[in-house]
């Protein structure tokens, strides 16, 4: 604990804070020279959430800071230079402490921002942004059109591009707040869970199978449910890091099943994934460019090392079965044990030892490795969270995840802030966001502190956050050109230009073929997975017979259409749709991408426009390719969009002049209205012998399609 | 920024800083920006791309690659290493051209073994089909957190794109899986799933007339955002649509259409997918594609050996006989180099009628590019259980293919994760295979 003179001169700004752990290392940024104070006060969060106090400790010293939390006796606090204060709540007078456990029954007791906070929290980043710039001589970009915002938002938000009669009813809209209006409509829209869906399966590596084949439907099934409920992040990946048993028993299991069989780097992953944290190279040395050495790897692996993934006595009991009795089908066999041979368990005994050719003097290779958590800086140390008891080998993992999610975590929320960023933006405010171990690489060190504070403060609720970002004038600015990111940092003038992911063509074309049909058409197959279950303790003939019946009962249906394709498989496709249906076009099974095989077969439109393969997190793409082009121009997607079938088609058909059906389908398109210009030249093409089909495939085809603005 | 113009700019240092910063602009993964701005720092420290290894024999002979995967473990005692006594497998021992001992199962390849170099010594620790593939499809072992690329995207990074239209790198038979590793997306080889279908979509399903009415009415309609906006990734966008007008118009479509060989050609490559694969990987090489790999299944081979042998063992053999006859024939041999590798080799001991994974000796088989003719490198032990001379990881394979396509071997490169690496993995190219 440091001295309480010493926190409240911190506090005060006399003195710098204990230095970050590399700041030492790397140059200061030339960018950022300083950031200037608002001149009046501003209405921010804590004005309306009353947690801007002024801190009075029993010694009468005071401090101006926002109320950060309280876990257990230590409470967190943020001045207004964006600088954090951990310190036991009892130096503080007994009103104050008193102040500080009503803010967290006051937080507990709001489940959603208010409008008012949510235009203040944005107005913070704005302010935030402003500050950046001015002091850089720049400018934030003028407000982008409505048709851009619009266009913009429906893209984030709900992971495709309107339909002509969203676009209309939006931009025909007169009333002052429509801006807010449309970015509550959209992201308590179904559309936004499954656009968070394919954001997170990429960062998250949801793939339909792992290991050799076994499947992964639950976990995909459990993570549409904890987005459709709007669970917490930091809930959710409490729930991934400590499930237990098998995938039929709990769908959370699916994140650490994936590295079942190589877990050091299932520790590797996870901390790029929730900390931004890059030790792969620490895996087998010393990090070459980062302060991580390999025994800092090995500590954290060790809390991991009392943790199995696979229960090899199970299939050494199914494997005996299958040789007493040749006539069980192999097949279902290997998914019988695959299925019920992979769980997550913990022993009593952690496990891990430093590896043979371990080099460094710090400890002997082969000795058994003491768990401990990694800092980022020194002080990091004293926080309460660091306070882990790994005297338990089976209690490891849940000591590790408590200190994973906790908000006083030093890189849990912020990550996941930089991430969200990163989404609405095109960019973090921390490039890349792997690698965030020194935040004052930051763009702008006081926005990512304000916006993990609002992630802190949105107690990880992602549609907060994003709600607060969406109302920012920062994000409603007009997008800028992809920076030159060599010689400057981009200071956020506004969102970047980018291409659409590969998920948000597609669910783009889906919505001009189908309308937004498809976002009621919902993929769920863990259901026919879990009828492979054996039932605990009971590796038997029989009940291994009884679960093949099982499975053949609930596949049986679609044993015909289901089969495999090259890549992901697509077992219970067919009859995996629960209400609407996808519908069949050219060979295509229109479904939003979030409703197809994880990832999508190698051949498929969504892994030629960069899908990731899930392999690694971040696996994702947005880089042009000429196949791409030629599927467009050519391809399966070219016939769907100059169909006559085709929703955009048929709604301008309905149209009385080819003026009102060239408008139609530019809404269709481009979320927007033609200009004269354009008007004129397409009505004119409608004469000269194009027809309506024609004039979808060419709108399909301009860049203007391909990007969002 | 074009994929077009980066042979001719990796060239110049001087154009190359701006060139891969634009080019880092264009696949805004922005995971690369860093690594991107960091190769280009050092591109234009003076020879730092020099290859340490050009002065060697052998080096950039090989202008063309055609990378055979042979999946599921090549037995390497009953194929291009026999053995006598236990190990014995039930084909029989013939002299083969080149001096060189071979199976009976490979009668066809025996009559071209005067173009090959067989290296007896390979050895690998990994014994699991997919981790062996994908340490001998990329040199390097496999990891959790990082993807390593293929050869041809190796290739691409360091001279460039291979053909103004056609890609550098093809995958045949096998879909593409992630062969850029690190590199941009760009460097991934495009997947032909199945030979007999070539490119798809070249064709546009409506009529001539039609494609130009569109085409025409799509350049006014983009003039607007297309046109206008200055960013480099819509810029990028241009440039591909550019790209496949004129690949859609270009005679090198040809090189993925079979249909355009000989119906005698077509018959001496047989009609399996292994055979039609080799025949388009000629054609691409031949029209300036720089690396092919064709997979061929069907080498797990636990139960039956001798049956399997006939049947997948005797298809490989006619098929590669054919190839490297006809690329010599054509010749193109000596400026391309084939490679069969396997992930693995199999057990000396019979179990069931088949043998068991056995990583720690197999073998590999290169022609052309420079290799020397009827060579034989390396040797197993008597039992064909362990090397016995000169053993070769996978990764010194890497370097020995990357040094003869002219890449700089044991050269530092840092990837967007920062992290130091090396085509082959840090290993040595076997310069002694060379003629």
């Amino acid at each position: 604990m440091r001295p309480l003179a010493l926190i409240f001169g911190l506090c005060l700004g006399l003195t710098a804070l204990a230095a970050p752990k590399k700041e030492a290392k790397k140059a200061a940024m030339p960018v950022i020279k300083a950031v200037v104070a608002p001149a009046a006060p501003v209405a921010s969060l804590a004005d309306i959430t009353p947690i801007w106090h002024e801190w009075t400790d029993k010694e009468g010293r005071k401090i101006n800071a926002r109320f950060c939390g309280l876990t257990g006796d230590f409470i967190t606090l943020q001045t207004r230079d964006g600088r954090n204060y951990h310190f036991k709540i009892d130096i503080l007078t007994p009103e104050d402490v008193a102040f500080a456990k009503s803010c967290v029954e006051l937080a507990r007791r709001t489940n959603s921002f208010s409008p008012a906070v949510i235009a203040s929290a944005a107005a913070d980043i704005d302010r935030l942004v402003g500050a950046v710039l001015a002091a850089n001589k720049q400018q934030p970009n003028a407000l982008a059109t409505d048709a851009q915002f619009l266009r913009r938002l429906y893209l984030d938000a709900a992971g495709r591009i309107p339909t002509a009669q969203e676009a209309e009813a939006f931009l025909g809209s007169t009333a002052p707040d429509k801006r807010a209006k449309l970015i509550d409509e959209v992201v308590f829209s179904s559309g936004y869970s499954m656009q968070m869906f394919n954001w997170m399966a990429d960062l998250l590596r949801v793939k339909d199978t792992f290991a050799k084949g076994v499947p992964a439907f639950t976990f995909e099934d459990w993570l549409k449910t904890r987005l459709a409920a709007n669970a917490p992040w930091d809930k959710m990946v409490f729930e991934m890091m400590t499930a237990d048993g098998r995938l039929s028993d709990n769908g959370a299991a699916g994140f650490m099943l994936f590295d079942a069989e190589m877990p050091l780097d299932g520790v590797s992953n996870l901390m790029t994934t929730f900390l931004g944290t890059n030790m792969a190279c620490a895996q087998c040395h010393d990090h070459p460019l980062a302060d991580w050495t390999q025994r800092d790897f090995y500590q954290m692996a060790a809390f991991f090392g009392a943790t199995d993934g696979k229960d090899e006595a199970i299939l050494g009991a199914i494997n005996k079965i299958a040789k007493a009795d040749s006539t069980l089908p192999k097949g279902s066999l290997k998914k019988i044990a695959d299925m019920n041979a992979y769980r997550l368990d913990d022993a009593n005994k952690q496990k891990l030892t430093f590896p043979k050719d371990y080099k460094y003097s710090d400890a002997k290779a082969g000795d058994p490795v003491l768990p401990e958590l990694i800092a980022w800086s020194k002080a990091d140390k004293s926080l309460p969270i660091y306070k882990v008891s790994t005297k338990q080998p089976e209690q490891l993992r849940d000591e590790f995840a408590r200190w994973l999610t906790s908000p006083q975590n030093p890189r849990f929320a912020a990550n996941i802030a930089n991430r969200i960023w990163k989404k609405a933006f095109g960019l973090g405010v921390i490039e890349p966001v792997n690698d965030i171990d020194d935040l004052a690489q930051a763009s702008s060190p006081e926005l990512m502190s304000h916006l993990t504070f609002v992630m802190k403060a949105a107690k990880f609720d992602l549609r907060e956050v994003q709600r607060v970002i969406y109302n920012s004038k920062t994000y409603q600015a007009a997008a800028s050109d992809t920076p030159d990111l060599g010689t400057d940092k981009y200071l956020f003038n506004g969102p970047l230009v980018r291409r659409l992911s590969a998920e948000q063509v597609w669910d783009s074309l889906v919505v001009t073929a189908l309308g937004n049909y498809a976002d009621n058409v919902h993929l769920r197959r863990g259901e026919d997975m879990k009828s492979m279950a054996l039932p605990p303790g009971k590796v038997t003939l029989a009940e291994v017979k009884n679960a093949i019946d099982r499975s053949r009962k609930a596949l049986g249906a679609k044993g015909a259409g289901g089969g495999k394709s090259s890549g992901g498989s697509t077992i219970g496709l067919a009859t995996g749709y629960d209400g609407a249906k996808p519908v069949n076009r050219f060979s295509l099974m229109l479904a939003r991408a979030s409703e197809l095989p994880q990832p999508s077969s190698e051949s498929h439109f969504l892994r030629l426009w960069g899908q990731g393969d899930r392999l690694l997190a971040d696996s994702a793409t947005n880089d042009g390719s000429v196949p791409q082009v030629l599927q467009m121009m050519n391809g399966a997607v070219a016939k769907l969009v100059a169909d006559v079938r085709s929703d955009a088609v048929m709604q301008a058909a309905k149209a009385a002049t080819p003026e009102k059906q060239v408008t139609s389908l530019y809404l269709s398109y481009l979320s927007r209205k033609p200009n004269s210009r354009e008007l004129g030249a397409a009505s004119q093409s409608l004469q000269d012998g194009l027809a309506l089909t024609d004039l979808a495939w060419v709108l399909a085809n301009t860049r203007e399609f391909l990007f969002v603005q | 920024m074009s994929i077009l113009h980066t042979a001719s700019l990796l060239r110049h240092p001087a154009d190359r800083r701006s060139f891969l910063e634009k080019c880092a602009k264009v696949s805004f993964g922005l995971s690369v920006l860093p690594f991107f701005t960091r190769i280009a720092e050092a591109a234009e420290t003076p020879g730092a791309v020099k290859a340490p290894n050009a002065g060697l024999p052998g080096f950039g002979k090989a202008k063309r690659v055609i990378f055979l995967q042979l999946n599921g473990g090549m037995s390497h005692i009953d194929t291009f290493d026999p053995k006598t006594g236990a190990s014995k497998g039930p084909g029989s021992i013939v002299s083969a051209k080149g001096d060189m001992q071979l199976t009976s199962y490979l009668p066809e390849t025996a009559k071209v073994s005067d173009k090959i170099t067989v290296i007896r010594s390979m050895t690998a620790k990994v014994g699991v089909h997919a981790s062996a593939a994908y340490l001998m499809r990329t040199g390097f072992e496999q990891r959790g957190s990082v993807q390593h690329p293929t050869l041809g995207a190796w290739a691409q990074h360091f001279l460039g794109t291979s053909h103004k239209t056609l890609p550098s790198s093809v995958t045949v038979n096998r879909t593409a899986n992630h062969g850029n590793g690190w590199f941009p997306a760009a460097y991934s080889p495009l997947p032909i799933l199945n030979p007999t279908d070539g490119l798809l979509d070249t064709k546009s399903p409506v009529s001539e007339e039609t494609v130009a009415k569109r085409t025409g009415l799509l350049a006014q309609l983009d003039a607007g955002f297309g046109g206008k906006v200055a960013d480099e990734s819509v810029k990028a966008y241009n440039e591909f649509y550019e790209a496949t007008f004129q690949l859609m118009q270009s005679r090198d479509l040809k090189a993925f259409d079979l249909a355009a060989e000989t119906a005698e050609t077509k018959a001496r490559y047989g009609k399996s997918k292994f055979g039609q694969g080799c025949l388009l990987a000629r054609r691409l090489v031949e029209n300036g594609v720089r690396f092919v790999e064709v997979a061929h299944g069907g080498w797990d081979m636990h139960a039956t050996l001798d049956d399997r042998m006939e049947e997948v063992g005797g298809d490989f053999d006619r098929v590669y006989a054919a190839l490297l006859q006809d690329l010599d024939s054509r010749g193109l041999l000596d400026s391309t180099l084939v490679v069969v590798a396997s992930e693995f080799g199999r057990k000396p001991t019979f179990e069931g009628g088949g043998r068991g994974h056995h990583p720690l000796v197999f073998s590999t088989v290169l022609a052309g590019g420079g290799v020397k003719r009827g060579f034989v490198f390396g040797a197993s032990d008597e039992k064909g259980y362990a090397p016995a001379a000169n053993g070769v990881s996978p990764g010194s394979l890497h370097a020995t293919i990357a040094h003869a396509a002219g890449l700089p071997v044991q050269t530092d490169i840092i990837t967007p994760a920062g992290r130091p690496m090396q085509v082959g993995n840090k290993a040595a190219p076997q310069t002694a295979i060379f003629a």
